[in-house]
């Protein structure tokens, strides 16, 4: 247990002289960073030459009061079992990011599931289209402001409602 | 030779042990603690609504009868048994024990209003009516009635309640029932739970195909109201404004008892003439355009041609998949998933805390436990909530059983898909033994809730070590059989060796994980790796194998069966004494089911069935989370990994190569 949080810290730290992190959190074996979107680029590449080589999750948070989603992927290093997440923010009013698909190739799947799910861009993943859903033609359905609730009734409640 | 032996005497072994079925009516394997129908005692009520506001599904009424000195707002209780999941949590919060369970479970109706109970209906205890026998007409009807043949379409979760009617414990084909591919060659359509609106397009087309006469069977509350579901933006809430059905049966899932008594009435009814209802499809009523199916554009002039494998098959579970074919070699394929999609993360935000325990194991099926573990976890790594030892303990147990029945049902589906169906039948009716232990140790089969923030429900009964040692025998035992019939079996092994071949790296780099991943020689499983609830200090050993192929998968499996009994053994004999549930917050505070959690976000992995679950839950200081992200196992495996590990492979290979990977669409979709 020993050598692994050591290597956790050693690497941490080359890892916040090299780049620009405005937060980072070290709990247990996961790493927490937050950055610009350049250097969410950046570090895709870095950690994946570093041995970060399965990528668990390309995600979306919609702060809808700032204005904001927030994206963010978590890898893992097999060998020493560490987990970094990396995370940005970008204007939910632009909502395009560059595309980790070269990088890891199980985040062109979760890309696409966000696009679909968020309507978040990502530029340069070349499988954007329609996942789960069929026909859908309203705000993508995970954004806070798409209003499940006239929708559902909408759909499918007004048969019987009148 | 010796393994030519071996499987004789396996045979031999079966044909003398005592029958696997169970007789039917009235033997019913029920346990005491099954959650069924609530019984209501009107004179301890004190109509303070707290069962009505708990109720996650919206399935209680208050209605207002004469006020008393007991109860001074006059309210009580209706349950509508449309909706009712059986999760228990009214019966918890109930302040004065005037709601509580009775282990009935067969509630269907030829007319679902009827499901709606009112509080004097809730405080007759439950009796079970058997239909009474109409005169044969003719013979027509009479061998109508004795060979239902039912369309094979796995819908929705429900239908894991109809599986052991295939197995060798409820046995269907006694009662002349049969599962049919075709839709022309069948009688009933059986709707086995939530319909998407992608699913309903395939249903109604089912439902065209099939010659009248013709009848459906909806199981399960979400056709019926949407159930669990009923603000899900992709769910459809009443299926009788597509198609009429004709019996429908109330549960969440419904046990597999109902469905025997639901066919008993079908049976029944025919004999007497019964030719369900008039044929009506109403396309208008939702959306109904199909989009058209991503073919991947197969050149007509050479020898290929393009196909659409699923999602009516029952190798597909409900997935579908566009392959271009070369002859029969697949030349290229890519998934089209998306029929169970529920849209969770959605449906979380506006549940509390606490209520989506109950929301969460539906995300898979085949494996709700590990779910409800993975959920609770990172709650209580949100609220700095630490968990009691012995709550802990019993966590492995539940999630272990869990593993071992999901791994059952895989190897089940490895024998239908190289055409040994005896070794299906027999596995899966092995099965039903463990999902009836853990019905002992949680109150339902197949989606416990046995998890709460804070640690579990509730403590074992003073039996259950025996019984669960018994099942530990019994198992380890037919783990041989199994070994002879399958796993040692020449014919299985050239079916399934060499194929399929994930090389370790193909298989980190595409995201497999759990056995899948360890099948290609890595050692990676988070119970040693990260390990969480008490699993370091009951101790494991993780299973590997090198090749990667169809083969090692399954074998990988089968091994771990066996791991995890031992886990199960160890766990109960040094379970440690103390409570099984913490009540306070770090802060002091009561856990309720209103708990605010406080601000912030936590990450929590853990070793499902399938592989690595992960909950990501982001919270903002509400008793409801701000968002949650479910990264499930078979994402990268199926809908990333799958479909580029089927090139030049053949047609036939597929059903083999999806269930050596162990799928679970549900989970996908989400
Ligand atoms: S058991 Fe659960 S779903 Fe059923 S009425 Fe009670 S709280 Fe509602
Ligand atoms: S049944 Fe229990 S929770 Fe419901 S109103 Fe009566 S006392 Fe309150
Ligand atoms: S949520 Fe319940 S009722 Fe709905 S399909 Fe699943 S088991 Fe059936």
């Amino acid at each position: 247990m020993k050598d692994k949080a050591l290597e956790l810290t050693a690497f941490s730290t080359a890892l916040k002289s090299h780049y620009a992190l405005s937060e980072f959190e070290i709990r247990e074996n996961l790493l927490t960073l937050t950055t610009d979107t350049t250097t969410y680029v950046d570090l895709s590449t870095y950690l994946k030459d570093q041995g970060f080589s399965r990528c668990l999750t390309v995600a979306v948070i919609d702060w809808i009061d700032q204005g904001e989603f927030e994206i963010y992927y978590v890898v893992h290093h097999l060998e020493s079992n560490i987990y970094v997440k990396v995370a940005t923010r970008i204007a939910r009013s632009k909502p395009a990011i560059t595309s980790l698909s070269t990088i890891w190739k199980s985040a062109t799947m979760h890309e696409r599931e966000m696009w679909e799910l968020f309507g978040v861009n990502f530029v340069g993943n070349t499988m954007l289209k329609p996942l789960f859903l069929e026909n859908w033609t309203e705000k993508p359905p995970l954004r806070k402001d798409f209003n499940w609730h006239t929708y559902v009734d909408k759909e499918y409640f007004k048969a019987r409602e009148k | 030779m010796s393994r030519i032996f071996k499987a004789i005497k396996s045979v031999l072994g079966l044909a003398v042990s005592k029958p696997m079925t169970f007789s039917f009516p009235p033997d019913m394997p029920l346990t005491e603690l099954y959650r069924g129908r609530q019984l209501y005692k009107p004179e301890l009520c004190k109509g303070c609504k707290i069962c009505a506001n708990v109720c996650p599904n919206n399935a209680i009424q208050m209605l207002e009868r004469e006020k008393s000195e007991e109860n001074k707002t006059g309210l009580q209780p209706q349950i509508d048994f449309r909706k009712c999941c059986f999760c228990g949590l009214c019966v918890d919060n109930c302040p004065t024990g005037a709601l509580s369970f009775t282990n009935f479970p067969i509630l269907l109706t030829m007319k679902p209003e009827t499901l709606n109970y009112t509080p004097e209906m809730l405080a007759v205890p439950p009796t079970l009516e058997h239909p009474e026998a109409p005169k044969i007409k003719n013979t027509v009807s009479w061998a109508r009635s004795r060979s239902i043949w039912i369309v094979n379409y796995m819908t929705g979760c429900c239908f894991i309640e109809a599986v052991p009617w295939v197995a060798s414990s409820f046995d269907m084909e006694r009662f002349g029932l049969l599962a049919v591919g075709s839709p022309r060659h069948a009688d009933a359509l059986l709707v086995g739970g939530y319909v998407t609106p992608k699913t309903l397009k395939r249903i109604i087309r089912i439902y065209s195909l099939m010659p009248q006469p013709k009848w459906v069977i909806a199981l399960g509350n979400c056709p019926m109201t949407g159930g669990t579901y009923w603000d899900s933006y992709n769910t459809i809430k009443d299926i009788s404004k597509y198609i009429p059905v004709d019996i429908w049966i109330a549960g969440c899932p419904p046990r597999p008892e109902p469905i025997g008594v639901a066919v008993v009435h079908a049976i029944q009814a025919i004999q007497g003439g019964y030719l369900g209802k008039e044929e009506k499809t109403d396309t208008d009523a939702g959306k109904m355009e199909v989009s058209p199916y991503p073919l991947l554009g197969a050149d007509a002039n050479k020898t290929e041609f393009d196909m659409v494998f699923g999602s009516q098959h029952p190798a597909s579970g409900n997935f579908n998949m566009a392959l271009k074919l070369d002859g029969e070699i697949i030349v290229d394929a890519i998934p089209y998933p998306g029929y169970l999609h529920r849209g969770f993360e959605k449906l979380m935000e506006y549940r509390t805390w606490l209520q989506n325990i109950m929301l969460v194991p539906r995300i898979c099926v085949l494996d709700g436990a590990s779910y409800e573990l993975a959920y609770s976890g990172v709650t209580e790594k949100l609220a700095g909530i630490q968990v009691p030892i012995r709550g802990q303990y019993l966590r492995v147990v539940q999630a272990e059983l869990s593993r071992i029945q999901s791994h059952l049902m895989n190897l089940g589906f490895g024998g239908a898909a190289t055409g040994f169906d005896t070794i299906e039948r027999l596995i899966w009716g092995d099965r039903d033994q463990v999902l009836l232990l853990l019905e002992e140790l949680t109150g339902a089969r197949i989606y416990h809730i046995f998890n709460t923030i804070g640690g579990v429900r509730r403590d074992i009964q003073p039996d259950f070590q025996q019984k669960a040692e018994q099942l530990i025998h019994f198992l380890r035992e037919r783990l041989q059989t199994y070994d002879n019939l399958l796993i040692h079996n020449k014919t299985f092994i050239d079916r399934t060796e060499g194929l399929g071949i994930l090389s370790k790296e193909t298989a980190i780099q595409n995201d497999v994980t759990g056995p899948n991943l360890r099948a290609s020689g890595v050692d990676f499983d988070i119970r040693t790796a990260t390990p969480y609830e008490a699993y370091q200090e009951v101790g494991i050993n993780t299973v590997t194998a090198t090749k990667g192929d169809a083969y090692h998968r399954f074998l990988c499996r089968r091994l771990e069966i066996e791991e995890s009994l031992n886990i199960i053994e160890h766990a109960l004999d040094q379970l440690p004494s103390g409570p099984v549930c913490e009540t306070k917050t770090p802060e002091d505070k009561k856990i309720t089911w209103r708990l605010k959690i406080p601000a912030g976000e936590a990450f929590h992995c853990i070793e499902a069935g399938r592989g690595e679950l992960c909950f990501h839950a982001i919270s903002t200081g509400e008793n409801t989370p701000y968002r949650i992200k479910v990264r499930g196992p078979t994402f990268g495996t199926i809908l990333v990994m799958f479909p580029k590990l089927l090139h030049g492979m053949k047609i036939a290979d597929v059903p083999v190569t999806y269930w050596s990977l162990d799928q679970c669409p549900a989970d996908h979709d989400r």
